[in-house]
């Protein structure tokens, strides 16, 4: 604050009259009430930080198991050496400093319903949390086949970090007549496009590298590819063919990491160069302790995130199910995170001062899809809070309607929607982090 | 730094007002937020076009231009299409309410 005049001091003095007035929750007398958020991706860092942009004198604490976030979006193009792992390491400085945020690195081990608190493990001991509003914003975690999986053999790299550079290592490790082979788990799975943009920059890869004979198989759980059909079919048999084989509805039925043999329902493969085994999907692990769908995922309240069957507890991002038109689900992404966050947000800034949740919301998804190391494709989904519908078009409740989706034209498959690529994770990194 | 003679509590009174009002969500604040992932938080930047600061109308214009064209020219026909009339109205309004950096 600076120099008071006297409009300033007479405005002042008027809020000190009204201060009678302020709602539950804000008054005089009440401490800040606290939200503590578990996982500092793009779902948890946009909570956290948009509830002190908006939600005034709240104490945010977020929790993470590491001290810095590395993004998935953008991590094919570290996988293929064309960034450096530096540049999707984001840092919590920011978040901290400029937005009051209490950082805690540590690992989320108990939630206390009953109590409202939540205990962490950290380096030095176990901390317990009191909190007025949880979000649990953790990710993903992996449910293997059967067999013999060893991520530190064969690499998801399906959660950025030291597991993008194992992955790096061994694709620059590949020789002509090499073979790498990856799966798609079945839906719904974290960034639907990531498998097969994952497959075309792998596949540029080795044709830029003169790999000659290499190629990348693709072994899909899904009856067709999930998103972007046209882009990709288009890159799998004309970009990139001779380079890359699809095999639709390949079940994964047993992994060995320590010979990279995979058996699916379409095709086995054994000892492949380089096996992207990347397994099918669930909450991670803290959600795990809420009531799960049958998809794995917890149910939430479209118009809070609340958990079903809570009233304080919130999961936003990978692990949350939000309620959706039959085939028109919500997709799991770091955009799409950070979207649900600000909805989950205003809803908290919301109930602690005592008002209802905002209906009038909308939520999407946007991203751009490396192709080749200078062209990109792009994919923009869109939802509204209202009916939802099963599959004969009949309403079956409330929820996010997914009202438009659509893939980029043939001809925005090109180098200004590369270009367009890092303006859009630049802007994301930054609504998130900054 | 706060004036000597000012009585920290009333400060600490004034703080505690302005979290108040923050609380009483604006219109179209939720819903311009989500125009953040792509131009920056409050419309400010970086990424795509500065929306901050902008004229209403010309705003609205543009999103509705860009939501009833029949071809499509790039991904923010798409994503203009996710909302309804009413809503980019509120979004062009709240946008137009913004500092912004003065960028395009």
């Amino acid at each position: 604050m600076s120099q008071f005049d006297r409009r300033q001091f007479l405005k002042l003095a008027g809020a000190l009259s009204a201060m009678a007035a302020l709602p539950k929750g804000v008054s005089a007398a009440t401490v800040a009430p606290r939200v503590v958020v578990v996982g500092a991706g793009f779902g948890g860092a946009t909570v956290a930080k948009y509830i002190r942009m908006w939600g005034g004198n709240v104490k945010v604490t977020l929790v993470d198991a590491n001290p810095n976030h590395v993004s998935c979006i953008l991590s094919n193009l570290v996988v293929t050496g064309d960034l450096p792992l530096s540049s999707i390491t984001l840092n919590f400085n920011s978040l901290k400093t400029n937005h009051g945020i209490t950082f805690m690195q540590g690992t989320a081990l108990s939630i206390d319903a009953a109590g409202n608190k939540l205990t962490v493990s950290t380096k030095t001991g176990n901390k317990v949390l009191p909190y007025d509003h949880l979000v649990l914003s953790p990710g993903i975690d992996f449910v293997p086949a059967a067999g013999t999986w060893n991520p530190t053999l064969t690499p998801h790299a399906w959660v950025a970090g030291s597991q993008t550079t194992l992955l790096k290592n061994q694709l620059a490790a590949m020789r002509s007549g090499d073979t790498f082979v990856m799966t798609v788990p079945a839906a719904p799975y974290r960034c639907p496009p990531g498998p097969y943009e994952r497959a075309c920059v792998v596949a540029d890869y080795l044709k830029r590298k003169g790999r000659t004979g290499a190629k990348v198989i693709v072994l899909d759980a899904n009856s067709g590819i999930t998103a972007e059909p046209e882009a990709f079919t288009e890159a799998f048999e004309v970009t990139h063919a001779g380079w890359i084989e699809y095999y639709p509805s390949a079940t994964v039925e047993s992994v060995d990491s320590n010979t990279k043999t995979i058996v699916t329902s379409a095709k086995t493969v054994s000892n492949a160069k380089v096996l992207n085994y990347i397994p099918k999907q669930r909450a991670g692990i803290i959600a795990q302790s809420l009531p799960l769908n049958s998809s794995g995922f917890v149910a939430v309240n479209p118009l809070t995130y609340v958990a079903d069957g809570f009233t304080n507890i919130h999961v936003i991002g990978d692990s949350c199910a939000v309620p959706a038109s039959d085939g028109k689900g919500v997709p799991k992404s770091g955009h799409m995170a950070n979207s649900e966050a600000k909805v989950c947000a205003d809803a908290i800034v919301r109930a602690l001062s005592g008002q209802a949740p905002d209906e009038d919301i909308a939520t999407s998804s946007a991203c751009f899809s490396p192709i080749t190391n200078t062209t990109a494709s792009w994919l923009s989904a869109n939802f509204i809070y209202g009916d939802i519908f099963d599959v004969n078009g009949v309403v079956k409740g409330k929820g996010m309607h997914r009202v438009d989706i659509g893939e980029a034209p043939s001809n925005n498959i090109n180098q200004d929607s590369f270009e367009d690529m890092y303006k859009w994770s630049e802007s994301l990194f930054a609504d998130t982090f900054i | 730094m706060s004036h000597p003679s000012f009585p920290r509590a009333a400060l600490a009174c004034a703080a505690l007002l302005l979290a108040a009002s923050a609380a009483q969500a604006e219109p179209g604040r939720l819903l311009a937020s989500q125009c953040a992932q792509c131009h920056g938080t409050n419309g400010a930047g970086p990424g795509f076009d500065e929306l901050a600061g902008k004229n209403a109308n010309d705003t609205y214009d543009e999103l509705i231009e860009m939501k009833y064209r029949s071809n499509i020219e790039g991904i923010m026909d798409r994503q203009a299409r996710g909302y309804t009339d009413a809503q980019l109205r509120l979004i062009a309004d709240y946008l137009a309410t913004l500092p912004g950096n003065g960028g395009d």
